[in-house]
């Protein structure tokens, strides 16, 4: 062996013993390697995909349309206003191509369809990535700074919220997600601005505890703290993971720092005369329809109702019942922002209710919490945690100061790099991970973290992670003119005493006028020029549905004829629509020719009854509102502008706009009109 | 058929235009080997006589030589790189990934350009240790050492400079740490940094001044020391052998003649 060696080596000394051997061989080996560098380029992978591409479409039936559509190199979208230069599909070679759809193995299917186009925005802006790399790991992984990975799918719809700051039609889980950061107040601790330099704002409404040793008991505080989802599953509250001692401190706090509510107070013993009739009770409440906004659970355990007001399961287990009928005769002197209604009920009728509602307890719930009475030290250590925790983010407390920006401002949590983030062993280590897990077990990356944790079910999750991915460094970044702004809420307050009569009845909570208000009611802003003045008045006497196939209906309010007509009066004067004159069509006398023509048009061209009822023997329409009496209730001159063009007048109505010519839109209205109370109508 | 070759050769070595450009002529003597060197622009900073001994491996490792061929490399792809890279902010970036992602063999002449440079600070270093252990500064050589520690100084800077065109993190901050360091002189510090950003952040201007300085600046400082360099090494008396030194050869003679 060694002499074999030793023999090698000599003998290639003898070879280089020449110069020009030497040099020659030298250039031999030095253009090898100079070819290594024109061969990667051509065995790079976008060259492989394109190949394959060819390959894989040789066998369809479209093969002559794609091959013609082929065209071979880099390809990329350059959107210089946008900062877009996207090569992907310099591999996924057939986005475009309608007949790939559904070809399942990627890169070659086509892209879905989608509201953009491609050469519009091209592709990182929805999909993330890194669209000037033309390798699949650069393209789809990268990390490095700067650089985002792609977005899993799953998320997709946070990069429309990237412009669209209002609801979509196509992203239930934006919107989801948009909702709850501000109906669980996620944004009363965190700070988000929006590209327009707005501030998003929390539509949830904790309620203040200056006054909460009135309204509720030290036990129920206890509990709750210990577990708000155990006393109803709705429950916006998040946990905070207290320990015994420290619900039971911060109870005592609450409870010493509260003051007697001044004003309305009740006596005691007028809440224990003679019980209630119990059916009398459910009549009053449905009748008021509190399941409107107020859910409770029914025997089968199912929620029914409406989550505007908190759930009553369990509200006898909560309030005082002297509390609870002082808030039923007037909500905002406990609570001047709740969108609770002053009812105006009678004396008789708020024992009833509170009755009814007092009953809605549950024996087993804080049957085991016994607190012994609290030392000043424990209440001062209470107070010490409701500032470490942040309590006065959300709830007004006397005596501790709302702390400003409580959590970390998340502006621009969608564009945070992994860098800066820290994972948990084992963790997928991208952005849409962290904030899921980060939502889901947030005291899972410590326990000095104070971040409470929230009862989200896994698409709630999902839909508060896409919310956050929205708030991204592009959405700044991108022109201003592409931004959908979202609809401002007006301060609009009506004035003088019909005004203040509203603001007692809350009718902002649900209905929306002049751009201020709730959406569970129609807007109200031109129902002056909409309806007629006696049927306004015998609404608000007796409020029926007009929508069968709605459960959520206007409440009977109590007025007195005083307040009824003044309301009527100043609706009908001030709430009026400026494009036309309310009276410029009479309300009858409409020739018979004229009534039958719209009937004729009302049945056969245009189908109305599909949705709506004049007869209610004969039509089944229930999507729209029933027609049987909108003679009496609608004025001619919104009839017939509303048929010309709904949408004018109800923006987002299903109604749809027939483009009817003046013709036939007058026929309708006149046969509309003939549909009156009292009449036999359409019969 | 050599022979051939060489009668073709000989007649294209005697023609005119031949002659017009290499002026020493054809020929094997002292004098003619001597002119051809002399009398070439490229060549006449050399020597015209070297021993043999010297031109093998052994002498010098060829360090002077590889570190010279990495500078010319350098030059070549960095005036190709300098064809697709705008030295501004908003491009600067992306022409880099550009080149990584879109240009052909781009990926190639970066890192030429980068592997040279880390080449060319070690072999600039690893020369200079072999002249420092040999002894090969000292006189008449101490001026030529003098302009080496400057080319070295001028390698430093180029790669130094270097560092910020790509427009990334690492650049970014790598160029903010390099010129706080240039702050803490005393008394001139901020000045100095003022002068390399021009500006007081690391930002458009520091980025201009950095590319001008790394493509034209340094290089034509480079080539003028150079050339400056291989000359010394003529007018020094060629390459060091210690063999050769005044006193070495003073000291075998003596030492011969006592042996003898």
């Amino acid at each position: 062996m060694q002499t074999k060696n030793t023999s090698f080596i000599a003998s290639l000394k003898a070879f280089l013993r020449d110069p020009y051997r030497v040099f020659g061989v030298v250039s031999v080996i030095l253009l090898l390697l100079l070819t290594i560098a024109p061969a990667k380029d051509y065995f790079s992978e976008w060259h492989g995909f394109q190949r394959q591409y060819l390959r894989f479409i040789t066998n369809r039936g479209d093969a002559v349309t794609l091959r013609r559509h082929f065209e071979g190199g880099i390809q990329q979208i350059w959107i210089p206003k946008l900062g877009v230069v996207d090569r992907c599909q310099t591999c996924h070679v057939g986005l475009t191509e309608a007949s790939l759809y559904d070809v399942k193995e990627q890169p070659f299917r086509a892209h879905p369809a989608m509201p953009h186009k491609l050469t519009e925005f091209g592709c990182v802006i929805c999909h993330r990535g890194q669209g000037a790399a033309t390798t699949v790991k650069e393209a789809h992984a990268s990390e490095m700074a700067g650089e985002e990975p792609i977005l899993p799918t799953k998320y997709i719809e946070s990069s429309c919220g990237q412009c669209h700051h209002s609801a979509l039609e196509g992203t239930p889980k934006l919107n989801l997600g948009r909702v709850m950061l501000s109906r669980y107040g996620c944004v009363h601790c965190h700070t988000v601005t929006l590209p327009d330099g707005s501030k998003m704002q929390a539509t949830d409404d904790p309620p203040p505890l200056t006054h909460i040793a009135d309204k509720t008991t030290r036990e129920w505080v206890y509990a709750w703290l210990k577990d708000p989802v155990a006393y109803s599953a709705t429950a916006t509250m998040p946990n905070f993971n207290l320990s015994d001692a420290d619900a039971s401190d911060i109870s005592a706090f609450l409870m010493a720092n509260s003051k007697p509510g001044v004003g309305d107070t009740m006596a005691v013993a007028e809440t224990h005369g003679p019980a209630p009739d119990p059916t009398a009770g459910a009549s009053l409440y449905g009748e008021s329809f509190c399941a409107s906004c107020h859910a409770a659970q029914n025997a089968a355990g199912n929620l029914v109702g409406g989550d505007l007001g908190p759930e009553l399961t369990r509200v006898g287990n909560k309030v005082k019942p002297q509390w609870l009928m002082a808030w039923m005769r007037n909500p905002q002197k406990y609570d001047p922002n709740t969108p609770m209604p002053q009812y105006r009920w009678s004396d008789a009728q708020l024992k009833t209710i509170t009755a009814f509602v007092m009953n809605k307890s549950d024996s087993d719930y804080m049957a085991n919490v016994h607190l012994q009475p609290a030392t000043p030290a424990q209440i001062a250590h209470g107070k010490a945690l409701v500032v470490e925790y942040g309590c006065a983010s959300c709830h007004e407390i006397a005596g501790v100061p709302k702390p400003d920006n409580f959590g970390p401002d998340l502006t621009r949590i969608g564009s945070k790099p992994v860098v800066q983030l820290v994972f948990l062993p084992g963790m997928e280590h991208s952005l849409p991970a962290y904030l899921n897990q980060k939502i889901r077990q947030p005291r899972s990356f410590g326990s000095s973290f104070r971040m409470p944790r929230y009862n989200f079910n896994t698409n709630q999750v999902e839909a508060v992670t896409t919310e956050l991915l929205s708030h991204t460094d592009r959405s700044f970044d991108l022109p201003a003119e592409l931004q959908v702004p979202t609809v401002r809420e007006t301060n609009y307050q009506p004035a003088g005493h019909a005004g203040q009569l509203m603001t007692d009845l809350n009718c902002f909570s649900c209905h929306r006028i002049n751009g201020h208000g709730g959406d569970m009611a129609p807007d109200l802003s031109w129902e002056g020029t909409s309806v007629q003045s006696p049927w306004l008045d015998e609404f608000l006497k007796n409020p029926n549905t007009l929508r069968p196939a709605l459960i959520r209906r206007m409440p009977k309010f109590n007025f007195t004829d005083a307040e009824r007509k003044e309301l009527t009066d100043y609706i009908m004067n001030v709430y009026q629509n400026p494009a036309f004159l309310r009276d410029e069509m009479p309300a009858t006398g409409y020739a018979p020719d004229l009534v039958e023509k719209g009937r004729q048009l009302f049945y056969s061209k245009y189908a109305c009854q599909s949705c709506h009822m004049v007869n209610p023997d004969v039509d089944k329409g229930y999507i729209g509102p029933t027609l049987t009496k909108v003679g009496s209730r609608l004025n001619a001159s919104w009839i017939y502008h509303y048929l010309k063009d709904p949408q004018a007048l109800r923006p987002g109505t299903v109604e749809p706009n027939q483009h009817m010519s003046d013709d036939d839109a007058r026929a309708l209205t006149a046969f509309l009109m003939m549909q009156k109370s009292g009449s036999k109508g359409a019969k | 058929m050599p022979g051939t070759f060489a009668s073709y050769l000989e007649k294209l070595e005697n023609s005119r235009v031949w002659r017009s450009i290499f002026r020493s002529g054809r020929g094997t003597s002292t004098l003619h080997n001597a002119l051809a060197i002399q009398q070439n622009v490229f060549l006449h900073l050399f020597p015209t006589k070297v021993r043999k001994r010297m031109l093998g491996l052994g002498a010098t490792w060829y360090l002077g030589t590889l570190t010279l061929g990495t500078f010319i490399v350098l030059v070549v792809t960095g005036v190709l790189l300098m064809l697709y890279y705008h030295p501004s902010v908003p491009l600067a970036y992306s022409d880099v990934k550009d080149l990584q992602f879109a240009v052909s063999s781009g990926l190639f002449l970066r890192n030429l350009h980068r592997w040279s440079a880390h080449a060319m600070v070690f072999l600039a270093f690893a020369h200079m240790f072999r002249v420092f252990y040999r002894g090969a500064y000292r006189a008449p050589r101490e001026f030529n050492w003098v302009v080496g520690v400057v080319l070295l100084l001028l390698t430093l800077l180029l790669s130094y400079t270097g560092y910020l065109l790509p427009w990334d993190q690492l650049a970014f901050w790598a160029i903010t740490v390099g010129t706080n360091i240039a702050s803490a002189v005393p008394l001139l510090g901020d000045k100095i940094r003022f002068l390399l950003l021009g500006g007081n952040l690391v930002n458009a201007n520091a980025l201009l001044r950095f590319y001008v300085l790394h493509t034209v600046i340094l290089p034509l400082a480079a080539f003028l020391f150079l050339a400056v360099h291989f000359w010394r090494i003529r007018k020094d008396g060629g390459l060091y052998v210690r063999e050769s030194e005044p006193g070495v050869k003073a000291k075998k003679t003596s030492e011969e003649q006592e042996s003898l």
